[in-house]
């Protein structure tokens, strides 16, 4: 078989191969990577590569190598990044122009602009200080906070509506951060196409497509998070291609590692910025466990040595991303100090942390004669409480409530509920153990609390009974004021081991069940109507949920204790459990976020733009989100060819064609199908996610599928010579600059008349000119 | 693994240099010890059960049990229990040929039907209630649960067949079946008039069909292979009717006979042709897809032909639809209006009124665009003097006569009668859809904008000049300047429009929701006489099968996606493989009974673990393989992939989707996956007992080539383990035995002892109260 025979084939491979798959040098067969040596090796006189066969050419354009056929140049990777001085200066001028196009009347509008509203509040936060809750992770905020607390922004802007003038606000600051990534979003797809191995001439039409994209433009303008998003997985992609080269050259150099690094830096920096760096993350992960995968069938690779390249990878594009992410957080608390918006999100223990929000020590024991607040352990909703007014339905009698403020009509006296002559002022305190008996008296009201056979006001079902207070001054109560406790949990941390066998403040939680009907207390996130002051609702449940029946008193003061009786606080929580407490409510926010948006779209229809967003409308003026057609379908074609013929390819290696032999073939179904892979995981999750979505959230997908459609670009012209490519190429950028100017006035806010803006109007779908023509 | 044949794992050196056949020799000498050996060097017992005899004998007893143990007490509870209150309604609905509108295809139903007929029941009771008395209404139900009871009874030995089909022993076949056989939840799940006991029975047929198919592969196109294919799809059909999720069915067979296409389609394997590949397919498209789709629009055929008269399902069709049913409201109501005649317009889809009051639209919409301020037209879901619109002709009338009866395609006005204002739309944005236009009115008196009033009426399928109807005819209206008909969304307005429904222009002309009938007319025009000719037709119209098939699926396809109402017992697909929670489907207070529908703990636990075994497995062997060593025998390796990843696949394909629903999901949608983890569970021992399989069992066609036989030798552990695990097995079923068949009572404690899973949520558990 020749096959054997030519893998059995003695050589000696130079000590770059040997290193690089970390074998002792003698006496091994030449790997995919000794193309390099064969060119150079002194005992191959004729360096030729027709001299290779099929078989290593194909290894060899698998890792990236172009075929060189004689021609001088580089016909093996370096590892890192190779352009030329002369590609630096194209570079400069690249970033000139974007320049211009991004930050060109960057102060106007003067006023704010679409989700300003949101990011510009959020810095006026951190500038003050105060708590605030957002489902983005801080990084891009922070950024945006940064430049405007360096302008000297004082944050006493409310950014309330949009459209609102600016007044002592340092926005043109503001704005300039997410322009400025914009901007250097552009260099970054020109190296990473470079780093790609695909010609000058492909990069530099990459880099003016993405310059000259409207959306991508009219994002990086505002003070959103959009920009930082997409330059961060772009710089991603670029440290991991460039990571692959060094991978593919020699890996655990110093460059190496460095690479290695920086993606896992970036990678954490997507990810600190919104949480579809997710995407990104799978993206990198894939692409790491496709190398680990073909790493492990090199048989060549002893275990100890893959397991190196395992350890390095989790090191840096795990646990780097993570630290990074946590520390974003920290900084993110350590800024936050005080009460603000976002305190109800949290926990009490969380808000105790929070300046203005603290609570004075209160005494840990309950006992029979204690006045004391009780708090609803799963919801925000605050104490339990009562007020004079009465249920409109029902039974009409007085309504209990959760009330989320501290308030004396959250007060409530505890009684014995089988011993009436029970006097705490001679008798020893009785604590409140597992299944006493209670009744709670609201002190205002002096009525207690009370259950019946009547359904609740809002949550109308069989098994929930009404719960509201009865009795009058003097009235010593029924039996369906009776509750049972039942213990359910003590101190965590088992110090106070008395509170699983009592009530201590703030240490137990315990459920409340009613005693005759045997129904639990209970609250859920249900809201009353007008009457009920939007209170949360309080209900008996027969079929209660274990978390939504539990409580627990958070302060507690009786007459008898002494002045110096054990006192208790909230315990303070670590970062852990603020950070992991933190991504719980981000999570339930986000996904909370379903309501409907005026210019909310389904992902379906955003590789067709079939319809942007207003941003901002003032005296006949218009900011509309809406990408460059020509770009923008160019790259839907582009990841729809490479589906296409992708897919025929696999049939027809099903049917025994050998296309794989091809080198060109391999170097751009490798090249393709990274992006693709990108592309793909940037855009497909979406369907998933029944939240509210935007246009924007396509652009990191369209990063991908421009970078795709380039690369397309490439393989299609590589039979042509430089000239006529470099022209078809000039031909493409002056149609992207064309359909960039016809849309030009949306981005910038320019006036334009009416039948301009009819005429920019190429599908019906697109409506933008609606505001303008009456007003 | 097993004592003898200790397989030393080998790298296998320069694996891409060696060719096939060296490669294959080297498979066998390293496997030699463990793959042939001699059939008489095993175990007797081994011998002895795998004769037919014995396997037979086997799968009499465990058919009886199965008998026994579904039908033991069947007549308890003699009340309607949970689901029956559907299946039961729809199957008295059969006998009495009343229509109703349920999300299930009709198979199930229809043989619940043809049950209770057979058994002489009349159809006058409703099943209204969950808990209403059998006895008392004298309704023949044992009957009709002796159905379910028998196709899941007659599951076990299907079970028991597809694992001897896929070349396991008797005492691993019996093994699957055991644990379908003493699992509570199957049974509870087959002893009364539900849905499911049907779809298993015909899932586990479906399989064993593929399979049989499956093994005559290599003798591909005679009579015998074409059989079971069709059967295959008959079977599939079966399973679609019965319940809306047989269509996983559909789609697990789908994906193993693309897996065996694209193994068809190979070329370096055999080297067939195009053509012989496309025989196979269209072979398959016959018998897997044409096959199934007739059966299945036959059961429709058959439910459309029983159910005849009108009924609690008429509301949900068209009224094209509904015209066919005798006795229907829209057959016997529906009137021709007239000019001047004051109606109400209800759309369809919303159920809201057209609706408009004094009040204004504000002059600037929260995102700061700007209105006409003109009076507010809105949805309104109630009956208000404010729907009121009264019908004003744009062409002369005659006196009286036929001439005032408004016909399709004429142009009117709607006058609001409480304003005595026109009905108008014109090109400014509606409040919430800037691509919308907004509606509004202009007064009687003012004739600036008079043609901005009018709309023409567009009667749904209705042809030229026939007679608007109330109820029947439903219409779009559509404006005449613009082009734009009259469309609502289920979107709230603001504050400012008392939170009612947005009504706006839509500006395609062939929107489905913009469809509009008239409710009532609420007063007559003045003239003196009208024709009798609105004299309502009573005979039901008829109307093409398929189309009533269409909108028939349409329909169940929409409310399936609108079951997201929560349910006190409903479950999240995670719990299920754990039996995390059951659903209480029935209690009785007095004699604290109550049928809980929870499986048999030892084996939905010891599915579960089997599943993560066998993916454990083939993790390993993957790693394994790409580091060149093969530490399990060829035909082991390929029974553990084809045979077990069968099921796996059929396992994921019942499973996996259930994530992505969002509606109402129990526990008993589990079911069937639970069916097939058990033949997994079955396989996954086969494996950890021993390393020899029964190979080949595929029938020998003419091309075939020789292989030597093995034979399974799991020896006299095998059956040891299986009667120890069974006596557990079963002593876990009798334990839950009181929740599964509703008797005996249980007190407290007992309820409590029973309580194994804290997230079980059983009635009458004891509560313990101390007082201070």
């Amino acid at each position: 078989m020749s096959g054997t025979f030519r893998a059995r084939r003695p050589a000696s491979p130079p000590p770059s191969f040997a290193s690089s798959v970390g074998l002792p040098s003698a006496g091994q067969q030449p790997g995919p990577s000794g193309i390099s040596p064969l060119v150079h090796s002194q005992r191959f006189p004729h360096p030729r590569e027709e001299h290779l066969d099929a078989d290593e050419r194909r290894a060899a354009a698998s890792k990236g190598f172009a075929p060189s056929y004689g021609r001088t140049g580089k016909n093996f990777s370096s590892g890192g990044l190779n352009i030329t001085t002369g590609e630096w200066k194209l570079l400069f001028f690249v970033i000139l122009i974007a320049s211009a196009v991004r930050l060109f009347r960057l102060s106007k509008p003067n006023s704010v602009v679409f989700d300003e509203v949101h990011f510009g509040k959020f810095a006026s936060k951190y500038i003050k200080t105060q708590y605030f809750v957002d489902v983005h992770p801080p990084l891009a905020k922070l950024l945006i906070t940064l430049a405007g607390f360096v302008f000297g922004y004082d944050g006493q802007f409310d950014f309330k509506d949009i459209g609102k003038i600016y007044e002592n606000v340092p926005y043109v600051a503001m704005r300039m951060l997410p322009a400025t990534l914009g901007v250097a979003t552009i260099p970054l797809a020109y190296l990473t196409l470079r780093a790609l191995d695909c010609r000058a001439t492909t990069a530099l039409l990459a880099s003016l497509f993405i310059t000259f994209e409207n959306g991508l433009v009219t994002q990086s303008r505002h003070i959103l998070l959009d920009s930082p998003l997409v330059f961060f997985t772009a710089l991603t992609t670029f440290f991991w291609c460039g990571f692959c080269n060094e991978d593919k050259h020699e890996p655990f150099t110093s460059s190496w590692w460095t690479w290695l690094t920086l993606s896992g830096v970036a990678l954490g920096a997507v990810f600190s910025c919104k949480w579809v760096g997710l995407f990104t993350i799978a993206t990198v992960g894939l692409s790491t466990i496709y190398h680990l995968w073909v790493l492990l069938g090199d048989l060549r690779v002893p275990p100890k040595l893959w397991m190196r390249h395992f350890m390095a990878r989790a090191l840096c594009l795990i646990v780097v991303p993570i630290v990074f992410y946590m520390a974003m957080f920290q900084i993110h608390f350590l800024i936050l100090e005080n009460s603000g918006e976002g305190d109800g999100f949290m926990s009490s223990e969380f808000q105790h942390t929070l300046g203005g929000r603290g609570m004075q020590d209160t005494f840990a024991d309950v006992a029979v004669g204690s006045t004391v607040t009780i708090r609803h352990v799963n919801t925000q909703g605050g104490y339990l409480h009562s007020h004079a007014h009465n249920y409109p339905g029902g039974s009409q009698q007085q309504q209990i409530t959760l009330y989320p403020h501290r308030d004396s009509n959250n007060d409530f006296l505890i009684f014995n509920a089988t011993d009436d002559a029970f006097d705490i002022h001679t008798q020893p305190l009785q604590y409140i153990t597992a299944s006493a008996r209670i009744k709670l008296r609201h002190i205002m009201t002096e009525k207690h609390l009370h259950s019946h056979d009547h359904r609740p006001p809002v949550s109308e079902v069989d098994f929930q009974n009404e719960v509201s207070a009865y009795g009058m001054p003097g009235f010593a109560g029924d039996a369906n004021d009776d509750w049972i406790v039942e213990i359910e949990k003590g101190d965590y941390g088992r110090k106070d081991k008395e509170s699983w066998k009592r009530i201590r403040t703030l240490r137990t939680q315990f459920r409340l069940r009613h005693y005759i009907t045997g129904c639990y207390l209970f609250s859920h996130k249900v809201k009353l109507p007008d009457w009920g002051f939007e209170q949360q609702e309080v209900t008996c449940n027969k079929n209660a949920v274990r978390e939504n029946s539990l409580w627990y008193v958070e302060t507690a003061t009786h007459p008898e204790l002494p002045a110096d009786a054990p006192k208790v606080n909230y315990k303070l929580p670590g970062f852990f459990s603020k950070f992991w407490e933190l991504q719980q409510v981000m999570w339930t926010t986000n996904a909370g976020l379903t309501d409907r948006h005026v210019f909310d779209s389904r992902p379906d229809s955003w590789p067709r733009l079939r319809r942007g967003i207003n941003f901002w409308v003032k005296d006949h003026r218009q900011i509309y989100l809406i990408g460059n057609p020509l770009v923008w379908y160019l790259s839907t074609l582009g990841v729809a060819m490479y589906v296409l013929i992708r897919g025929f390819m696999i049939l027809r290696a099903k049917r025994g064609y050998k296309d794989f032999d091809n080198t060109q073939v391999v170097k751009y179904d490798a090249l393709c199908g990274f992006l693709f892979l990108g592309w793909s995981l940037h855009y497909f999750p979406f369907f998933l996610m029944s939240r509210q979505l935007f246009l924007h959230h396509y652009f990191p997908a369209l990063y991908y599928a421009i970078l795709l459609s380039c690369g397309a670009f490439d393989m299609l012209t590589s039979t042509l010579r430089p000239r006529v490519r470099l022209q078809i190429a000039a031909v493409l950028v002056i149609l992207a600059i064309w359909n960039f100017v016809h849309l030009s006035p949306l981005v910038y806010g320019n006036n334009w008349t009416k039948s301009q803006c009819e005429k920019a109007k190429w599908l019906k779908t697109w409506d933008f000119s609606w505001y303008v023509t009456f007003s | 693994m097993a004592s003898k044949g200790k397989s030393t794992l080998r790298q296998r050196v320069g694996h891409g240099e060696a060719s096939n056949i060296e490669y294959e020799s080297t498979q066998d000498d390293e496997h030699v010890e463990v793959v042939y050996q001699n059939p008489r060097d095993r175990s007797d017992i081994e011998v002895m059960l795998d004769t037919h005899k014995a396997s037979v004998g086997v799968i009499t007893a465990l058919t009886a049990l199965a008998f026994a143990l579904r039908f033991y007490k069947i007549n308890h509870p003699d009340q309607v229990v949970f689901d029956e209150v559907h299946f039961g309604k729809f199957a008295s609905h059969y006998i009495s040929r009343e229509y109703y509108f349920d999300v299930h295809p009709p198979l199930a139903k229809l043989l619940f039907g043809l049950a209770g007929w057979f058994v002489g029941f009349d159809g006058e009771f409703k099943f209204e209630n969950i808990g209403d008395s059998y006895t008392t209404n004298h309704v023949p139900y044992v009957g009709m649960r002796a159905l379910p009871a028998i196709l899941g009874s007659l599951t076990i030995p299907i079970v028991y067949a597809i694992m001897k089909e896929s070349g396991y022993s008797t005492v691993i076949a019996a093994f699957s079946a055991a644990i379908v056989l003493f699992d509570n939840a199957h049974i509870a799940q087959s002893r009364l008039i539900l849905l499911d006991a049907t779809l298993i029975f015909f899932m586990s047929l479906t399989i064993y069909a593929y399979i049989k198919f499956r093994k005559l592969r290599y003798r591909e196109f005679t009579p015998e292979w074409w059989t079971w294919l069709v059967l295959t799809g008959v079977f599939m059909g079966c399973t679609w009717g019965s319940k809306v999720n047989g269509i996983l069915t559909v789609f697990a067979i789908g994906l193993a006979v693309l897996i065996d296409l694209w193994g068809l389609l190979d070329h370096k394997k055999e080297g067939h042709t195009m053509e012989y590949f496309w025989r196979h397919f269209m072979a398959r498209a016959t018998g897997l897809i044409a096959v199934p789709f007739i059966l299945y629009l036959s059961f429709f055929y058959v439910h459309f032909s029983v159910l005849t008269q009108s009924g609690t399902g008429d509301s949900f069709m068209s009224p094209a639809f509904q015209e066919t049913l005798a006795g229907n409201d829209m057959l016997l109501n529906s009137r021709e209006i007239h000019y001047y005649d004051t109606v109400n317009l209800k759309h369809r889809d919303t159920k809201v009124f057209l609706h408009s009051h004094i009040e204004r639209y504000p002059l600037t919409y929260s995102d700061g665009r700007i209105s006409s301020q003109g009076q507010q037209v809105t949805g309104y879901g109630h009956n208000d003097t404010n729907n009121f619109w009264m019908i004003i002709p744009t062409k002369a009338l005659p006196e009286t006569g036929r001439g005032r009866v408004v016909r399709n395609e004429d142009i009117i006005q709607l006058l609001h009668v409480n304003t005595q204002s026109y009905l108008l739309t014109h090109d400014v944005a509606s409040p919430t859809m800037p691509t919308n236009q907004e509606f509004t009115t202009w007064p009687k008196d003012d004739f600036t904008r008079h043609n901005d009033t009018l709309f023409q009426i567009l009667v749904v399928g209705g042809v030229e000049n026939e007679a608007w109807r109330t109820k029947s005819g439903q219409f779009r209206l559509v404006h005449i300047p613009t082009k734009v008909s009259l469309w609502t969304h289920p979107q709230q307005l603001e504050d400012w429009a008392f939170k009612q429904q947005e009504i706006n222009g839509n500006k395609n002309p062939v929107e489905r929701s913009a469809i509009w009938s008239v409710d009532e007319i609420i007063t007559e025009a003045d003239e003196i006489e009208r024709d009798e000719e609105y004299r309502p037709v009573k005979k039901p119209k008829s109307m093409n099968f398929f189309r009533k098939f269409a909108e028939l699926q349409l329909l169940m396809m929409q409310h399936n996606a609108g079951l997201i109402a929560s349910h006190p017992y409903a479950s999240g697909p995670i719990n299920w493989p754990f039996l995390l929670s059951g659903i209480s489907f029935w209690t009785e207070n007095d004699a604290k009974k109550q049928i809980y529908l929870i499986g048999n703990v030892i084996g939905w636990w010891s599915c579960a673990i089997a599943l993560s075994i066998y993916v454990g497995i083939l993790g390993a062997d993957l790693l394994a393989r790409r580091r060149g060593m093969d530490p399990i025998s060829d035909p082991v390796r390929n029974r553990l992939w084809n045979n077990t990843g069968f099921f796996l696949l059929f396992w994921g394909v019942h499973y996996i989707p259930f994530f992505l629903f969002s509606r109402q999901l129990f526990v008993h949608h589990y079911l069937p996956s639970h069916l097939i983890s058990a033949m997994v569970a079955g396989s996954v021992l086969n494996f950890v007992l021993s390393e020899t399989i029964n190979y080949p069992i595929s029938a020998r066609g003419p091309k075939t080539k020789a292989r030597p036989s093995q034979y399974s030798d799991i020896g006299i552990k095998g059956p040891v383990i299986f009667l120890i695990y069974c006596f557990f097995l079963f002593l876990m079923f009798v334990f839950l035995a009181p929740l599964t068949y509703g008797t005996p009572g249980l007190t407290g404690e007992q309820v409590n002892s029973k309580r194994l899973l804290s997230t079980w949520t059983l009635h009458f558990a004891a509560k313990t109260t101390e007082e201070i």
